[in-house]
């Protein structure tokens, strides 16, 4: 057992903090604002820069799943300093790159997962439907076979990255069976946006997507699987990433209102005088530091292959999805009426923190496969 | 980062799990039901060493690190033992035993530790009174120098073990003016003259565990009983902080996957409307509450241990943090136990009420949930 960051980990911690200085974070604050083509630009520029740090090709895939501690140490960082950047980032990298070096051919290797290491390509995985499922059997969305590939058609909605991607991985069956169809922007029959109007995130772009007749040959198609093994690897892979969003959000707003209580003062005393405040900013404390040891937990047993990786995941997921809403709730009622005007860390915080309860697998459908898991080890 | 432990340490979890579930479980009911403590399970678990695992052999004990008293403490309550059996276990080898350990002369080591390392003696630690509980500064019980003696007058009250007692380590005041730095510590032993127990106080939960009023009338205390140096006595109860947010918390942990246990089973046998409850959603989603409760609650606890295994000094704000977040909210899942068992979980033979009751101990003893939350928004 240990509880300590390594160098190596400590090492990439300070290397990202070092990228984020203050120009940084004055561009990045300008996604929330930025249209499609000025958000393409600002997250090239920022893979860009996470790809010379070492940041961007660590643990894709599931053969690398053993650097996810050191990968977990920057995105502790990247995830504190905006929520839109960090899933912008971890959808390319994570997502879209770990489905192509878990499931995908030599070829893809050097097309797609070399550049896209180098920060050359922005990715986008679309898996959820207008009939709200995602599961092979109630798929929609069908490739059907012509000549050396398919001719793909279907629906997808709510795709992050999906107006800025250079590429999507696109969830579909053949012959009933699961797979992933790889299909490029400006391609012949697809059709993206329109763009999402959003509570929170407003850096992401987020659309829905329409293939008719897409033409994707045999090597840009992943599977068919005999099971959905590369749905659950990118829903693991998917939770873990919005949990440690959640983490990152939490110790945002955590931070603001701390500063707040401490700089604001009501008579001649800083707010955080009060027991009423101070105390919650305790429990804010506790929740956070909670938060954070649990995902270091589940992030360690996904390094390690072990199978108690997925309900530690799944238990890390809910708690703090749900302690990032208390805490960015907490910091606004601390902050009152300067925290309800928009543009400041807590307000977007909290607009942004409902997410990771209902994206990936949601709070509710973690419940019943923790509690499912449960029931199998201690049977009647 | 490292989450794992060792063979040894998981061998020997198993080991106590099996032996208290065949040993001392069986025991609860009876002994809780009647607010008596138990005698029999107290030798054995001398027996078996867990009453002075982490002491050196020479001193009775096995030399244990402190993880695995953790776990040993965590697998009795996983295994069904009350808490009031672990929390005598706990006052008696971590407040009582391990302060003459850590602070006494060899002499006194020699005369004390030993004894209570197998059982043989019962210890327990006197520091709240009646008008001094989370202000330890405020303590009135007076110890003056008499003839090359000392002399205690005051009274002590909620002394876990406190009757049953053959050695108490008591704190007074020598120096009533000084504040924190006025506080020393005595090892009274049972008989001594002036040195009474006046009651012993019905309570809620942890009910095999006897807590005492003490009271000191003019009670001669010879000089070689101080213990450690004069004025020194806040230092060294502050140092039991380390056991108290590890290896007392731990049982609540056990109990935790004691009743997640229980109810998974009983979920699945009890059936209304034509099913097994365990096929509802509510059912299911307090199952999965109660399973992320404890892996949030593990890791913390499991840091403070590992913290003093490596030596390092206490941080106040984690052991802050351990402490609110188990005794808050260990509370929810107790609850939900009770009411997954209906009717059953109100009843006495079910052992879900005991460990409910058992659970409102931990947000009050060993420091209040409040008294946390000033500490965590003193120390961030």
């Amino acid at each position: 057992m240990n509880f300590d960051w390594q160098t190596e980990e400590n090492e990439i911690k300070k290397r990202v903090a070092a990228l984020f200085d203050h120009p940084a974070l004055t561009e990045i604050e300008a996604m929330e604002e930025a249209a499609p083509a000025g958000l393409k630009n600002l997250t090239r520029r920022y893979l860009g820069r996470l790809a010379e740090i070492g940041y961007l090709g660590l643990a894709i895939g599931p053969q690398a799943r053993h650097e996810a501690m050191l990968l977990l140490a920057a995105q502790e960082e990247t995830a504190q300093v905006s929520g839109s950047l960090f899933l912008t980032v971890e959808t390319t990298a994570r997502l879209f790159g770990g489905l192509i070096a878990g499931f995908g051919g030599p070829g893809l290797g050097r097309e797609i997962l070399e550049p896209l290491r180098a920060g050359q390509v922005i990715g986008a995985v679309a898996l959820t439907e207008p009939g709200g499922t995602d599961s092979s059997s109630g798929r929609r969305t069908i490739g059907r076979a012509k000549n050396d590939g398919y001719l793909v058609s279907g629906t997808k909605g709510f795709v992050t990255n999906g107006l800025i991607a250079d590429w999507l991985a696109v969830a579909g069956t053949v012959d009933h069976r699961p797979a992933f169809f790889l299909v490029q922007q400006g391609q012949t029959g697809l059709v993206l946006g329109p763009r999402l109007k959003t509570l929170g995130y407003h850096g992401l772009a987020v659309s829905a997507l329409e293939l008719t007749e897409v033409e994707v040959p045999s090597n840009l198609v992943l599977g068919p699987f005999d099971h959905d093994q590369a749905l659950s690897l990118v829903r693991l892979v998917q939770d873990l990433i919005l949990t440690i969003g959640s983490v990152g959000l939490a110790g945002r707003t955590l931070s603001a209102a701390n500063q707040y209580a401490r700089a604001y003062h009501r008579g001649d005393q800083p707010i955080f005088a009060h027991q009423e405040v101070r105390f919650k900013i305790a429990d804010m404390v506790t929740l956070f530091q909670t938060a954070q040891l649990l995902t270091r937990r589940a992030v360690w047993f996904y390094s390690q292959g072990d199978r108690e990786a997925e309900v530690l995941a799944a238990c890390a997921k809910v708690f703090c999805a749900e302690a990032a809403e208390k805490i960015a709730a907490l910091s606004l009622q601390i902050m009152a009426g300067r925290g309800y005007v928009s543009g400041n860390a807590v307000e977007r915080g909290y607009r942004e923190a409902k997410y990771a309860a209902l994206a990936g697998t949601t709070s509710e459908v973690s419940r019943m496969n923790i509690a499912d898991e449960l029931l199998r080890r201690y049977p009647a | 980062m490292d989450f794992s432990l060792t063979e040894e340490q998981l061998m020997f979890k198993d080991q106590v799990l099996k032996f208290a579930r065949n040993e001392i479980a069986p025991r609860v009911q009876e002994h809780e039901f009647k607010a008596e403590f138990d005698w029999d399970s107290w030798k054995k678990l001398g027996e078996f060493g867990i009453l002075g695992l982490h002491f050196p052999e020479e001193f009775g004990g096995s030399g244990a690190d402190v993880m695995t008293a953790v776990l040993a403490a965590e697998a009795l309550g996983e295994a069904g033992v009350d808490g009031g059996l672990t929390l005598s276990y706990g006052a008696h080898t971590y407040l009582c035993a391990d302060t003459i350990f850590s602070h006494g002369t060899e002499e006194q080591r020699r005369r004390y530790v030993p004894k209570l390392a197998t059982g043989e003696w019962v210890g327990c630690m006197g520091l709240t009174e009646p008008g001094a509980g989370s202000d330890a500064a405020a303590i009135r019980t007076r110890a003056e120098r008499k003839d090359g003696t000392w002399v205690l007058n005051g009274s002590k009250i909620f002394i876990t073990n406190g009757s049953i007692a053959d050695v108490a380590v008591i704190y007074a005041k020598t120096d009533p003016q000084a504040g924190h730095a006025g506080i020393s510590a005595f090892i009274v032993e049972k008989g001594t003259p002036g040195f009474s127990v006046s009651r012993d106080l019905h309570k809620m939960g942890c009910r095999t565990s006897p807590t005492s009023e003490l009271v000191f009338d003019q009670c001669v205390v010879p000089a070689e009983n101080l213990l450690g140096q004069e004025g020194q006595g806040f230092m060294m109860s502050m140092q039991t902080v380390e056991w108290d947010r590890s290896t007392l918390l731990a049982p609540f942990l056990g109990a935790t996957q004691f009743i997640i246990e229980r109810c998974a089973r009983y979920a699945q046998q009890r059936e209304q409307f034509g099913r097994p409850i365990a096929s509802f959603q509510a059912i299911k989603h307090k199952l999965a509450d109660m399973k992320i409760f404890l892996e949030a609650a593990r890791s913390l606890v499991y840091r403070i241990a590992w913290c003093k295994d490596q030596g390092r000094a206490l941080n106040h704000l984690e052991a802050a943090v351990a402490k609110l977040f188990v005794g808050d909210w260990s509370l929810f899942p107790t609850n939900d136990a009770v009411t997954l068992h209906g009717g059953y979980g109100y009843c006495h033979e079910y052992d879900m009420e005991r460990v409910f009751r058992d659970s409102r101990l931990a947000p009050i003893g060993g420091g209040t949930s409040e008294v946390q939350r000033l500490l965590i928004s003193r120390l961030m």
